[in-house]
């Protein structure tokens, strides 16, 4: 694997598109969670000091882990369009075919972008990690490592947005279709979530049917529900209205779509025509 | 030792039968021509054989063995277009080449020699014109010297001095005794190059073979005098003729394979009070014979 990647890397280290969307990304990261950090600081601790919400900060220790990987969940769109881009060129240059003709099988193929979305699920994770870190030490509290597992429910994310990228890359091969429809794919799966959701609430209201947030069970909103940002008192209040969240059946069926995206996309690259 | 054995391979795409049970196999050391007009399935073939695309039925063996990416490792390959990353180099992608094949990178600087594009070496593929793309994927088959090169239209998008460059470099790669397997509709092309022949016609083999067995059926002897029309007259008296015709300000004379008698046409020409000014046997050309089968 270590020389398939070596391979691999350089196909990248030249590729302007790679340097300037992961730069981005990094500057995003960085930029979002300081945006976050500042409002909380200049209007949310403004209100805690009239006493309507009492010792609210995001981005204190236990807390600054889920705050980061939350806030930096959203800019997962740019290493998933990142890597639509480089699997969707392949196809595009015929390089994919190249590859196989000059002596890679087509699971080295497939393996190598697997490898490749994994690895830049584990920078992004890192990047949370030591953003989280920077953020908790400015707010003053004591380091604490309670609240990380958000850090991997953020892996978890961030796998399931580039394993799924890869997914429709190898299928619909081509940038423009591939990354239109990635974009339609979250949107169609978040308004059918949304329903799901309302329909999980009248469930547990009109009957007493405590199924949990059923929107959660679709295969890109399983890893988005498990980030969500931290509950200040006033959202606790409506808490117990809400269905419960089944975090440990959400994470296991995050893991199952993850594998299935693998699957799928291994099947496709080995027995079809490239 | 049979480089490559193709057994009954047929290939579909929905209703359209791209190969239909082909079969035929390969000699080490032979320049393997293969040929037929567009379409009748010679890149689908190859594709097979290098496991881009995959069989409906039959199956193929390389170095008579059953086909490991190893095997597609000891070969060179171009396949139907240069395949690179338009924003590298020609070096750059050249080493993805032979990291990929499992090559040094010390044989690079010799192919772009070979081919001529070492003072482009550093340049954008994106950059290039069709003919250096060609050029760069023929160099990058003979990255690490194999004994084994596949070339599927290896001078399309040449200028005449690249095609001739690309025919002498063929011939001299056989010469050093390496396989050669190339598909073509260019029958020139193949004619001058192989020793063995495939031909192919809407998915199914029609011959295959030594290219001397295949073409030699008939001899042609080329004629010429100042009057032609006399000429073909007197020659169609000749006994042993198959058929006699005017053709491009000759007379062409027929006979079966191998009893053609050029001082008996000489002779008889005289006795009959022509002089000739040309005289030459020909073997039946490569492309009438292509027509002949595919047609």
């Amino acid at each position: 694997m270590q020389k398939l990647l070596k391979t691999e890397w350089l196909k990248l280290k030249h590729y302007n598109a790679f340097i300037v969307l992961s730069s981005f990304f990094a500057l995003g990261v960085f930029t979002t969670n300081y945006i976050v950090f500042t409002v909380n600081k200049n209007i949310v601790g403004k209100i805690n000091t009239a006493g309507l919400v009492s010792s609210f900060n995001p981005y204190d220790f236990t807390k600054t882990w889920q705050t980061t990987s939350y806030a930096t969940g959203w800019l997962l769109i740019l290493p998933a369009l990142l890597l639509i881009i480089l699997v969707t060129n392949e196809f595009t240059y015929r390089t994919n075919r190249q590859n196989i003709i000059d002596g890679w099988s087509r699971q080295e193929f497939i393996s190598v972008k697997i490898a490749l979305a994994v690895i830049t699920a584990l920078a992004t994770t890192l990047l949370v990690i030591i953003t989280a870190l920077v953020f908790g030490l400015f707010s003053g509290t004591s380091f604490s490592l309670n609240g990380f597992s958000h850090v991997g429910f953020f892996l978890l994310k961030a796998l399931s947005y580039n394993l799924l990228a890869v997914l429709i890359s190898v299928w619909i091969r081509r940038t423009g279709f591939a990354i239109g429809l990635y974009f339609i794919y979250l949107g169609a799966e978040n308004i059918i979530s949304q329903l799901l959701d309302v329909w999980s609430l009248k469930l547990r209201a009109d009957n007493n049917i405590d199924l949990g947030s059923m929107g959660d069970y679709l295969p890109m909103n399983a890893s988005d529900g498990l980030l969500t940002f931290p509950d200040n008192p006033l959202k606790s209040i409506t808490k117990a209205n809400l269905p419960t969240d089944y975090t440990w059946l959400v994470v296991i069926m995050a893991i199952v779509y993850v594998v299935l995206f693998y699957y799928l996309s291994r099947r496709r690259i080995v027995n079809t025509d490239l | 030792m049979e480089i490559l054995t193709v057994e009954n391979l047929s290939k579909n795409y929905g209703n359209v039968k791209a190969l239909k049970g082909v079969s035929f196999s390969v000699p080490a050391g032979t320049v393997f021509g293969i040929l037929g007009p567009n379409g009748s399935g010679k890149t689908t073939l190859l594709g097979i054989v290098m496991d881009v695309l995959k069989a409906s039925g039959g199956g193929y063996k390389l170095f008579g063995e059953t086909p490991t990416n190893d095997h597609r490792k000891q070969m060179g390959t171009l396949l139907e277009t240069p395949n690179f990353y338009h924003y590298l180099s020609a070096v750059q992608n050249l080493k993805i080449a032979a990291a990929i094949k499992g090559r040094g990178l010390d044989d690079i600087e010799r192919v772009l020699e070979v081919v001529n594009l070492s003072n482009r070496k550093n340049s954008k593929f994106s950059t290039y014109s069709l003919g250096m793309k060609q050029r760069l994927a023929i160099g990058a088959a003979l990255l690490g010297n194999p004994d084994v090169l596949v070339f599927d239209e290896p001078t399309n998008g040449l200028d005449p001095v690249g095609i001739a460059e690309i025919r002498e470099l063929i011939k001299k790669l056989s010469q050093q005794g390496k396989t050669i397997i190339m598909a073509s509709h260019l029958l020139d092309e193949v004619e001058k190059v192989c020793t063995h022949v495939a031909i192919l016609k809407l998915g199914t083999l029609i011959t295959h073979g030594d290219v001397n067995e295949i073409l030699v059926n008939e001899d042609m002897v080329e004629v010429s005098s100042p009057d032609l029309q006399q000429l073909k007259n007197v020659l169609q008296q000749m006994s042993g003729t198959t058929k006699v015709d005017i053709a491009d300000k000759v007379v062409r004379v027929f006979f079966p394979a191998g009893t053609s008698d050029l001082g008996a046409i000489n002779q008889f020409c005289f006795n009959n009070g022509i002089v000739i000014s040309h005289l030459q046997l020909k073997k039946k050309s490569l492309e009438s014979k292509f027509f002949e089968l595919t047609n």
